[in-house]
């Protein structure tokens, strides 16, 4: 009885807590929910900056189907996506272990100055990447898609950031287990810290899925169309279908979120309590 | 005499795990960024194209340009004038969202934490398109303003310099509020439940317990996304892009955006490209280094 | 279980990241020979509009499998965009490997990729066609010292699209607005504004093109003929400037600040003109409801200017082989006995592609004399192939790009209360500054 009373006066404490909240999110959906309403109408209804649904999905779909490797390009993304994900996420975790668990002075030296390779802007490097790519015939290659991409400075930090918090009286006390330091990562870190690597999954899937400027400049064939390439490609005529084109956009879209949503347990409530 | 000779080599391997950790990805980034740097330096002390790149006389004539070339100047004054607004504002947001999504009594989070990380999932192309049309002059924003009575005409938001700029920080708190609040709740979880009990049994209320107890637990965290969004806003392309084109007349357009016109929309300068990238580099470079001093230590 | 793989993971990862640093030699499972293909009957093509040039493209593959038997045409569809962002990266590299044997080419830009990488384009001269059977104004976009680079294909002549129920409706027939000055065209349009609300002419605010083709239609540019700026001191650029910002103050002209808005004026019934592109064709005809309402006539001529012409060009692309085609004869055949000889070809693309030729024969044919029903019966393809033919040419810059950007923020800076003379004596110097290195 008065752990009812405890609850819904809890609840009603919040209230001003939901609001804010629910003002947030409808911000947030809203041109979610014009997406999703775009892809049903006519591209003229769209022009014409209608909000409501409409009954013209299947015909835009169709078109899109019709004019664009749709599925291939979302196979290639999900292949490119969860590629680099894994790898990167290995690499760079692995690394901000190292540079916290061990830190001395110059891992925290080595660490600055690989914190600035993410600092210049990509056009530059663009052309000397290129041409290295090129010459080590990594073009067109799905090796060529995702080796930049999975040592990332900020990956890197992300988890040696996180790291601070992991105790070192684990790694003490598994050591007297007689655990080498490989095991103590894999046994003891990786499990502990089960929201970060899904942040950082997150993250990384996001920013593979949606990268472009270098997968267009390496990958020059049909067969290794991404989804953000096909978008591309439906922007870039005489005509636009609006119509089309954000049904494309939703297909562009859905995947991240659903990682998100999939994911999102785990870093936000999974496993407070259990680290100490 | 024995296990102290065992326990030297016990650190002696503890020493080489840790410097084997990060091997790899050291390696990755000399080969990916670093050594890609270095060919960029030099390609920025070079004029001409294609085959026929040679050195600058005087070597750092690229570098000299910036400073007369005025449309790179405004750039910069944009880029600035996106930063110390938009920063600090979406970080302070971010983290206000984290505390109150990781309320272990709130019902719907997981609906609601979707919600907020959506806009960073949603593809650029909508996005763009659909923040133009919001504002634009028969847009939903002006017919709202326009019922309200605040406003008699459209107004047109992109046309103008001051407007055009708020449309852009509105578009990017908008978009990337919701991936800072990523981190923060990860981070959050390192932060035990019983220290806000504590804090609780204590009396100090819901602000204290924020700038106490929170902000100084989430400090690696927050450095990190600093850093990030220091980077992110240092290099903005895609608003200034895709939102306003840089217009009008220049008021909008960021660094990254007059590097990229300089290599793929203008008649392609490398070169110069290449020496304003590296000015960018040096300023985020600085920033992040004031940052890591000031707030990254172990205590 | 699930540590084990994650250690065989990590391993693996470790390999690849290994191998990658070797140089990816093990990787010899995938093509990285790059687009063109080696393969001595099949062309590569890199072109972007599904409904477009990338069927007209098909159709001239087609067409040719049927006398050359084993002929292999692949499409590869690369947006215009992208189609330059790796141009400029393959050309800078230095590294022609990836590209395919031949390309299409925005004609606004291809100058100033053969200003940047004349090697990375092969001279088509002597291929066999005869290049008087294209204006001279569509040729001149892809030459260099009399040398010829490309075959012109997509027109980009300019039409006056006007809403005859608008018109109607403000008392004024398509016959008033032919063959007229821009002064009369501001007067029309105003009293047009104040009737019925609605813009003779949108326009898009940065970047926008309508400035362009003003000036171009006087054959002149906004470089003199050594191709330095010449903005300051110019008489045609000054008079276009001044038309142009009279109908921003008279509310003459909507300015728009993107594409989208410029369609949505046309979508949602604002604009009751257009003044652009002959592309804009397809655009029109997809907005059913407005069925029969437009039609099409010449263009205002600028006031007081000697070269004036009623006609302009603005876009159109055209094909190019790149200096990574390794057939080189075959896509000099395949391109002559196509877009560049055939009107067979082109009457069989018109109905596909509604693209308009810029090969002038083709205009003759039945084809293009048919009546279109959008624009109420006329038959506007030959009218336009018509008008490409009075376009008066200019003088080309590889900085395009730059001179319209600048003339475009000197445009609103004076609308924004900069004087005349202080916002053109900046874009001079903005130019100047762009074209120095």
């Amino acid at each position: 009885m008065t752990k009812k009373k405890n609850s819904s006066m809890i609840q009603r404490r919040l209230i001003p807590t939901y609001i804010f909240l629910i003002i947030v999110s409808f911000i947030s959906v809203f041109p979610l929910y014009w997406m999703i309403s775009a892809a049903t109408n006519t591209s003229t209804d769209v022009s014409r900056g209608r909000i409501l649904p409409g009954t013209h999905f299947m015909e835009n779909f169709n078109n899109l189907v019709s004019q664009q490797p749709l599925w291939r390009a979302l196979g290639n993304s999900f292949f490119y996506a969860i590629l680099t994900t894994v790898v990167c996420l290995l690499i760079c975790s692995i690394a901000g272990y190292g540079f916290e668990v061990y830190h001395d002075k110059w891992k925290d030296k080595l660490f600055s100055i690989l914190l600035l390779a993410m600092m210049v802007p990509q056009v530059a490097t663009m052309v000397p990447l290129f041409q290295m790519f090129s010459k080590a015939k990594l073009l067109n290659t799905a090796i060529g898609f995702i080796l930049p991409m999975i040592s990332t400075p900020f990956m890197i930090m992300m988890f040696r950031q996180n790291a601070r918090a992991f105790p070192i009286d684990i790694i003490e006390a598994a050591r007297i287990d007689g655990l080498n330091e490989i095991q103590i990562f894999f046994r003891m870190f990786i499990p502990t810290m089960k929201s970060t690597y899904a942040a950082a999954a997150v993250i990384t899937f996001m920013n593979a899925w949606n990268s472009y400027l270098w997968p267009k400049v390496i990958m020059t064939d049909n067969n290794s169309m991404t989804m953000p390439m096909l978008i591309a490609n439906l922007i870039t005529g005489y005509v636009t279908d609006y119509g089309m084109l954000m049904c494309g956009v939703l297909f562009c879209s859905i995947p991240t979120m659903i990682v998100f949503f999939v994911l999102q347990k785990q870093f936000a409530e999974g496993i407070t309590g259990a680290v100490k | 005499m024995n296990s102290k000779k065992k326990g030297m080599n016990l650190i002696q391997k503890q020493k080489a795990a840790g410097w084997a950790f990060l091997t790899p990805a050291t390696i990755m980034i000399v080969i990916m960024s670093f050594y890609p740097m270095v060919r960029a330096f030099i390609i920025s002390l070079q004029t001409g194209t294609g085959a026929n790149m040679k050195f600058a006389e005087p070597i750092f004539s690229n570098y000299k340009r910036m400073f007369a070339d005025k449309v790179f100047v405004k750039s910069i004054g944009n880029t600035f004038f996106y930063l110390i607004i938009q920063v600090p504002i979406m970080l302070i947001l971010a983290i206000l969202l984290a505390q109150l999504l990781n309320n272990k009594d709130l019902k719907f989070k997981g609906l609601f934490r979707t919600c907020v990380f959506l806009p960073c999932a949603t593809s650029l192309v909508s996005y763009a398109l659909i923040f133009r049309s919001l504002f634009a002059q028969e847009g939903l924003i002006n017919s709202i303003l326009i019922k309200l009575h605040i406003l008699d005409t459209g107004y047109n938001f992109l046309g103008n310099a001051a407007s055009a700029k708020a449309v852009i920080i509105i578009a990017l708190i908008w978009r990337w509020t919701g991936y800072n609040m990523v981190f923060y709740l990860s981070g959050l979880q390192n932060i035990e439940y019983s220290v806000y009990e504590a804090a609780k049994i204590d009396g100090a209320n819901g602000w204290k317990t924020f700038w106490g107890i929170t902000v100084p637990l989430l400090k690696p965290t927050i450095i990190m996304t600093f850093i990030m969004s220091i980077n992110g806003t240092l290099q903005l392309f895609d608003e200034s892009v895709n939102l306003t084109k840089g217009g009008p007349a220049n008021s909008t357009i960021t660094m990254s955006h007059y590097i990229y016109n300089t290599c793929f929309i203008n008649v392609p300068n490398f070169g110069y490209a290449s020496a304003m990238a590296f000015l960018i580099f040096i300023m985020v470079a600085i920033l992040a280094f004031i940052n890591l001093k000031v707030g990254d230590t172990r205590d | 279980m699930k540590k084990k793989l994650l250690s065989v993971l990590l391993a693996s990862a470790m390999v690849l990241s290994l191998a990658a640093c070797g140089g990816g030699s093990d990787d010899s499972s995938s093509d990285g020979e790059g687009a063109s293909s080696g393969d001595s009957n099949k062309l590569t093509v890199w072109a972007w509009d599904q409904t477009f040039n990338i069927k007209a493209m098909q159709m001239a593959g087609d067409m040719y499998a049927e006398d050359h038997e084993g002929f292999e045409l692949e499409v590869i569809e690369t947006s215009s965009d992208d189609c330059q962002t790796k141009l400029t990266t393959c050309a800078n590299a230095g590294d022609y490997s990836t590209m395919p044997d031949i390309v299409l080419m925005q004609d606004n830009s291809y100058q100033k990729f053969l200003k940047s990488y004349p090697d990375a384009f092969v001279d088509l001269t002597d291929c066999g066609i005869n290049w008087d059977d294209f204006a001279a104004l569509k040729q001149s976009y892809s030459m260099l010292d009399d040398k010829h680079y490309g075959v012109p294909y997509d027109n980009g002549v300019c039409a006056a699209f006007y809403r005859t129920d608008v018109l109607e409706q403000a008392g004024y027939t398509i016959e008033d607005l032919t063959d007229i000055t821009w002064s009369r065209f501001i007067e029309i349009g105003q009293d047009v504004h104040e009737k019925t609300g609605k813009y003779l002419l949108t326009s898009e605010s940065t970047g926008g093109d309508t400035i362009m083709l003003m000036i171009q239609s006087c054959g002149a540019n906004f470089v003199n003929e050594d191709g330095e700026a010449y903005i300051v001191g110019n008489d045609v650029a000054e008079k276009c400037i001044d038309i142009y910002t009279e109908m921003i103050e008279k509310d003459v002209v909507k300015l728009v600040n993107n594409w989208d808005e410029y369609i949505a004026t046309v979508t949602n019934g604002e604009a009751a003109g257009i003044v652009n592109g002959n592309w804009m064709n397809a655009t029109l005809t997809g907005i059913e409801d407005q069925k029969g309402l437009w039609q099409i006539t010449t263009l205002p001529a600028v006031d007081g200017v000697d070269t004036a012409t009623h006609y302009a060009n603005n876009g159109g692309s055209s094909w190019y082989i790149t200096a990574n085609c390794k057939n080189v004869d075959l896509a000099m055949d395949f391109l002559t006995s196509t877009f560049g000889s055939s009107t067979e070809f082109y009457d069989a693309i018109l109905p596909e592609t509604s693209g308009i030729a810029c090969y002038l024969p083709a205009g003759e044919s039945e084809v293009y004399n048919e009546p279109v029903e959008f624009y109420g019966g006329q038959a506007i393809y030959s009218t336009l192939v018509e008008y490409s033919s009075h376009i008066p040419e200019f003088t080309k810059t590889p900085f395009h790009y730059e001179a319209r950007e600048a003339v475009n923020t000197a445009i609103i800076n004076i609308t924004n209360g900069t004087s005349k003379e202080d916002a053109l004596q900046e874009a001079q110097e903005t130019l100047e500054f762009k074209m120095t290195e």
